[in-house]
């Protein structure tokens, strides 16, 4: 399930990124050139931030923007973005970002649910946290 | 059987994995519950037995549900998660 979104051409590494904002830009970038979401979902997930507060910080390192399901989404997606250097979540460093984009509530949670035994794992969260795509690809694979 | 909400803003993401984090928790514990996720305005007219939030939601929330409230900073923290569940229980002794 988790495989069938985050493949090569959804999976991004970067050195570093100016702020937060930035990170959820370009997290976001393979669904937007995909057409799996619009702008105006990017700027949703970036609102909630400064709304709701940084919640979407799961654990320590790792965020998932999103934002209402349905809303700028056109079919379920998922996009990762792993950072060399962490950037400042109001207040939490964060290394990892995976934008969730859902179409109702429940399309996506076979996926969100394999993300969560993942990152729960703290060999495998390690791994992820190192950010390298190839090896991350290999614990999607192994969990199917 | 206790019924707990996990509530985020919209109800799909994050209060999805909170709502796992509990479950996990409280099976750890032997606690029979029945966890919903939900978004903020769903949850300030859901009866339930605790609501766990974020700080922020939970202070917007703290006056529209007279179910107790605990803030989780880390959803996916199974500790922090259980640290809360105990203090829930301790309230019920």
């Amino acid at each position: 399930m988790l495989k069938q979104y985050l493949s090569e051409d959804t999976m991004q590494h970067k050195t570093s990124v100016d702020n937060w904002e930035e990170a959820i830009t370009v997290a976001a970038r393979p669904l937007l050139n995909k057409g799996v979401i619009d702008d105006s979902y990017v700027e949703a997930m970036i609102d909630s931030v400064e709304k709701n507060g940084p919640y979407i910080v799961l654990k320590d390192y790792f965020a998932l923007p999103h934002a209402q399901a349905g809303t700028g989404v056109n079919e379920v997606g998922m996009s990762l973005l792993t950072l060399e250097e962490p950037v400042d979540l109001k207040g939490n460093e964060v290394k990892v970002f995976l934008v969730l984009a859902a179409v109702d509530a429940s399309a996506h949670l076979g996926a969100l649910s394999e993300v969560s035994e993942l990152l729960m794992d703290d060999e495998k969260f390690e791994i992820v946290l190192q950010g390298d795509l190839e090896k991350i690809r290999q614990l999607i694979e192994e969990g199917n | 059987m206790y019924k707990f909400l996990a509530v985020c803003g919209f109800g799909v993401g994050s209060s999805m994995v909170l709502k796992m984090s509990i479950e996990k928790a409280a099976k750890e514990r032997g606690i029979d519950c029945e966890v919903e996720n939900t978004d903020l305005s769903s949850a300030k007219g859901t009866d339930a037995d605790a609501v766990f939030t974020s700080q922020e939601l939970g202070d917007e929330l703290k006056g529209s549900t007279k179910a107790p409230v605990y803030p989780i900073q880390r959803y996916m923290d199974k500790e922090e998660v259980g640290k809360a569940l105990d203090d829930f229980l301790s309230t019920k002794e």
